[in-house]
């Protein structure tokens, strides 16, 4: 804003002369341009900055400045920030320009108030054509602007408002909200909202965003505006039936419009009926469901086509709205409507029910599957039910939407599969079975395998055991038969002493085919152990030597006795199979001390005092898998038919039945020690006796050296060979006989058994031959030994005399040989 | 639907139906003034089948045995007219028209009149405002009862198996009550065809009326 003190830059006279030439050449005009209610103000632009230099009352008034305050300045102090630099400019324009200006610019008044001035700026010319002063005139345009600008505003609401009502109209339509109309029947008048309207192509359609305008009262048969052609008829005839007193109204039609496009709509309407009980208006909800139709007809096809039936329930009520689908998948006649009880009475009783009116609460209501019983057939098929509870717009109860569809095929296929699955448990449990039967049978076969391999061994022993019995019974005869009945007691006693030893062994098998009752009795492993010796030379056979080395103040130690045995025989069995080329088995017992730190590495073991049984051999030794597994049941390296694998898990579970330990100790070609571990027991032995007959020794005749192990055997051999009047020399083992024959002693004859320990009676008497090649020798021989002598040919001087034998045999043999 | 159409265009279909409905509305605005509470009535389906499709229509919808309230009528076309209910469904009918108090007792003794009685409201209002719009009258005979199910009271057991049945569903829902009922129109085969000429100038009157 320019400040009005800029009058001194002007000359007073200047401007004076100024004024007073305007004033003149205003002439007459002067007063009606003083007294205007026109703002009006002349300048002059030959003087510097073109002052004014006349403002009427009307200009004063305007902008609320003094006269003084005006004349001599610029225009330009009405001016302020506000004022937009273009109008300005354009009005310098038009001022160099010469020619008329018009312009609508914001001014400011003396106190700071504003206002649009509207604005005309005309030259004044003298006779001559020049310019002599410029006349303006200004109006106050502000209540125009002001509105200008509201307007400006209030079309940018009005854009948003359009905005807001499209996005509302495309919310109304596809929340399915609709046209809605009101027939007044007496005044024959048809109200209808916009949309109905719109819809029905009573109104054009409107711009889109914005909320179509309800039409005035319509003449009734505007109802039927835009209907199909096909559908008008049917839905004409549903009107009149509402005019002729119906009161329903639901139905589903086609709109036609002026393009030719054709939407679907569903009319909902109710007539309500005046005091007179005549028809008196008729109101409904007209729906767009094109769309919907479309899904409907979709979901109509896949429904068919996937055999999915459809159906409505409002749960208390007594029909279901049905599909064609439906009613077929229930083998009923096709009806819309079908009875609750009727459907539910299909299901097979203790089947959950097809239709659950006692769901009370919205959501997904719980998918059943369930057995119906055709209505048609009389079928029994498989139907599955899923659906929802939906909260019911029009009634605010609940509505029941669902679908079922046939599942009797694959629960065919899955019952089918259940079968297969059964009786395929079945089948693996009877081929389990048959397994178990199988391998029981293998142990079965195998066990008595190593009965038959022990059974050479055994047979050794019981023959001698037989021939200890025939041989004393034999003597004992010929004495009675001489009447010397003194001794008798004594064959008698050496017969008993074997049938004992018999017994022991039949005991000692029995143990081994576990038919033996476990029976832990306080034992003496030390006796047990020494007791086992034969039967252990037996088991092994020739190649492998045998220590037995026992641990004096040996604890005792409780547990079946037997079946220790029999584990020890198992274990030597296993030494054995691991030395095929022989070696050296040693049996040791021993006291042990088993730490908190041994106890801990092995579970179920108690730190404690044990007994300790170790069976050593020079064997192959196990490789640390073999040593991982050996204990298993089953678990065997040997060639099929040979070993069971059960060996080693039956001593693991006696050691662990007897609260005791078995561990294995063994390096691959270093041989395998397996030492048992047996609980002390702290108490005494009960003392059983065992009684040994003493062979007979007396002298008469040729001397005869015999070499026996079974010291009975023996003892009655001798005893043969005193009655019969021959001197004797014995010996218990292959060695001891060799050392006999290497001596000075005069020997005629050899009497040797063939199964020796450490030297066989073979390799005995050859030897001997070596130092008395005249040497007679009579193998006696229990068990298939021959073997040992090759194709059986004896050499000279040599015969052979098979266990048992009797007395009377021997004597014959023993004589022949002397004598031939 | 496929053989209700037997004789009636699809028009003539629309226009019965419509009839039915306007009939049914007075009969359920009867029943509501007796009743006192909502009836919800289903818009009609209209069928024309054989007695012995509506006897296997009526036992497949039905497990229960059924009581029927009928009439017979006479005029421009004549018949006899159902109204069809489960039995359970009738007693329940009966209590709603003549008071919750009833012992099952008194139920049983009023049963048959009451029934009777909601019957002829209900068969009466239905049959003569149609008869009504067909701008015809009709005589009515007094209500009878009659217990069955679906052979018995279409009479298909006593041979005429072929004659023809208007067969139409009517649900009366009567809100919280489980009542439903069916409505049935015998009629020979003259009688449908006086009636189909009847609603052809029903339909008539209908369409031209609206252009008036
Ligand atoms: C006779 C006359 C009257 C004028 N009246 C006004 C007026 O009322 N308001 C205004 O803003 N400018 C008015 N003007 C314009 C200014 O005086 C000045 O010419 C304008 O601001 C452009 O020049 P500038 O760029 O030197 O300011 C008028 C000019 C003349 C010649
Ligand atoms: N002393 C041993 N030396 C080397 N390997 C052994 C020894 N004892 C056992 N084994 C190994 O452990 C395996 C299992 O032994 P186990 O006594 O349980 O069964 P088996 O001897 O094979 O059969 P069975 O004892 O029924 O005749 C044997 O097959 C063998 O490989
Ligand atoms: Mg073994």
């Amino acid at each position: 804003m320019s400040g009005p003190d800029e009058t001194g830059r002007i000359g007073a006279e200047a401007l004076a002369a100024a004024v007073a030439a305007t004033r003149h050449r205003a002439g007459a005009f002067l007063a009606g341009l003083e007294h205007s209610r026109q703002p009006m103000l002349i300048s002059d632009p030959r003087l510097p900055d073109n002052p004014v230099v006349f403002a009427n009352q009307a200009f004063l008034t305007l902008v609320g400045y003094e006269a003084a305050e005006v004349v001599g300045k610029n225009c330009r102090f009405l001016q302020g920030p506000e004022t937009d630099p273009g109008a300005i400019a354009a009005i310098r324009e038009g001022l160099r320009a010469e020619r008329v200006v018009r312009v609508t610019i914001l001014n400011y008044r003396r106190d700071g108030s504003r206002f649009w001035n509207q604005l005309l700026i005309c030259p004044i010319r003298d006779e001559d054509g020049r310019l002599v002063n410029y006349f303006a005139s200004q109006v106050d345009m502000s209540h125009v602007h002001e509105a200008e600008a509201g307007r400006t505003r209030l079309a940018d609401i009005e854009r948003r408002l359009a905005e807001a009502q499209r996005q509302l109209s495309l919310t109304l339509s596809s929340a399915g909200i609709a046209g809605t109309w009101d027939w007044d029947i007496q005044a024959k008048r048809l109200h209808v909202d916009g949309r109905f309207a719109a819809l029905t192509g009573l109104t054009p359609a409107p711009r889109p965003g914005t909320v179509p305008l309800a039409p005035g009262p319509l003449p009734a048969s505007a109802f039927f505006t835009g209907i199909h052609p096909l559908d008008r008829m049917r839905v004409r005839l549903a009107v009149s039936g509402i005019l002729g007193g119906a009161e329903v109204f639901d139905k589903e039609y086609r709109l036609l419009a002026s393009d030719g496009s054709v939407r679907w709509v569903h009319a909902r309407g109710r007539c309500h009926f005046g005091a007179d009980g005549r028809p008196a208006r008729f109101t409904g909800v007209l729906v767009e469901v094109t769309e919907q139709k479309r899904v409907e007809e979709r979901l109509r096809i896949a429904q068919s086509a996937g055999r999915v039936g459809a159906f409505e329930h409002v749960p208390g009520f007594a029909t279901v709205a049905a599909s064609p689908q439906f009613c077929s998948l229930l083998g009923l006649v096709s009806a819309r409507t079908v009875a609750a009880s009727a459907v539910n009475a299909l299901v097979v009783e203790g089947d959950p029910p097809l239709l659950a009116p006692d769901q009370r609460q919205e959501g997904e209501l719980p998918p059943i599957e369930t057995r119906v019983r055709l209505a048609d057939s009389g079928e029994v098929r498989w139907l599955v039910r899923r659906g929802e509870a939906i909260r019911d717009t029009e009634t605010s109860g609940l509505r029941h939407v669902g679908v079922i569809y046939d599942v009797t095929e694959s629960k065919r296929a899955e019952v089918a599969l259940r079968e297969l699955n059964d009786t395929l448990e079945a089948r693996v449990r009877e081929a389990v079975a048959e397994r178990e039967r199988a391998e029981e049978q293998l142990r079965q076969s195998q066990k008595m395998e190593a009965v038959g391999q022990l059974t050479g061994g055994i047979a050794h022993d019981f023959n001698n055991l037989l021939t200890g019995i025939v041989g004393s019974l034999d003597l004992m005869q010929t004495r009675i038969n001489e009447g010397r009945t003194q001794n008798l007691t004594r064959y008698a006693g050496l017969a008993m002493a074997s049938a004992q030893r018999a017994a022991a062994l039949t005991h000692r098998l029995l143990a081994f085919s576990r038919r033996q009752p476990l029976e832990a009795r306080p034992v003496d492993a030390n006796r047990l152990v020494s007791s086992m010796d034969d039967l252990m030379r037996r088991t092994l056979g020739e190649r492998v030597q045998l220590e037995v080395v026992v641990a004096g103040g040996l604890w005792l130690t409780l547990c079946d006795p037997n079946q220790l045995e029999n584990a020890i025989l198992n274990l030597a069995i296993n030494a054995r199979d691991a030395m095929p080329e022989g070696g050296r088995l040693t049996i040791e017992t021993a006291n042990a001390h088993l730490d908190d730190a041994y106890a801990a590495r092995d579970i179920g073991v108690r730190a404690g005092q044990y007994v300790c049984v170790s069976v050593t051999d020079t064997g192959t030794g196990m490789p640390p898998d073999v040593i991982a597994r050996a204990f298993d049941p089953f678990f065997t390296t040997k060639p099929l038919g040979q070993g069971t694998g059960l060996g080693l898990s039956m001593i693991y579970g006696f050691a662990k039945q007897s609260e005791g330990n078995v561990k294995i100790y063994s390096e691959a070609g270093q041989g395998t020690s397996v030492k048992l571990y047996l609980p002390r027991y702290h108490g005494e032995i009960e003392v059983g006796t065992e009684e040994r007959g003493e062979a007979p020794r007396a002298e008469r005749g040729e001397t005869v050296l015999v070499v026996e192990d079974d010291s009975t055997v023996r003892a009655l051999v001798v005893e043969v060979l005193h009655e019969l009047g021959y001197r004797t020399l014995e010996a218990a083992d292959g060695p001891a006989g060799l050392r006999l024959l290497q001596s000075a002693s005069h020997i005629d004859l050899l009497v040797t058994d063939v199964g020796l320990p450490g030297l066989n009676g073979r390799q005995l008497a050859d030897q001997a031959r070596l130092v008395r090649p005249q040497l007679k020798v009579l193998f006696m021989t229990g068990y298939a030994e021959n073997a040992t002598f090759g194709n059986g040919h004896l050499g000279v001087g040599m015969q052979m005399i098979t266990k048992p034998f009797p007395v009377e045999g021997l004597a014959t043999k023993i004589r022949s040989i002397i004598e031939g | 639907m496929s053989q209700d159409a037997i004789g009636l265009t699809e028009l003539q279909q629309d226009a019965f139906t419509e009839l039915v409905n306007i009939g049914v509305s007075r009969a359920a605005a009867s029943l509501r003034t007796m009743i006192g509470t909502q009836v919800l009535l289903s818009v009609p389906s209209v069928e024309i089948v054989s007695r012995k499709a509506a006897a296997r229509l009526i036992g497949e919808r039905e497990a229960a045995p059924l009581v029927v309230v009928h009439q017979d009528f006479e005029g421009a076309f004549a018949g006899r007219a159902l109204l069809i209910f489960p039995q359970e469904n009738g007693r329940e009918l009966v209590r709603a028209v003549a008071g919750e108090e009833l012992s099952p007792d008194e139920v049983a003794a009023l049963e048959d009149e009451a029934l009777a009685e909601t019957g002829n409201i209900i068969l009466n209002g239905c049959l003569a405002t149609m008869a009504n719009m067909l701008q015809r009258t009709l005589t009515m005979s007094l209500p009878g009862i009659q217990r069955g199910d679906g052979p018995r009271i279409f009479g298909t057991e006593a041979g005429d198996a072929d004659s023809l049945v208007l067969f139409l569903y009517i649900d009366f829902s009567v809100s919280e009550r489980d009542i439903r009922g069916y409505l049935a129109m015998l009629m020979d085969l003259p009688s449908l065809e006086s009636l189909r000429a009847l609603v052809d100038e029903f339909i008539a009157r209908a369409l031209g009326d609206l252009d008036a």
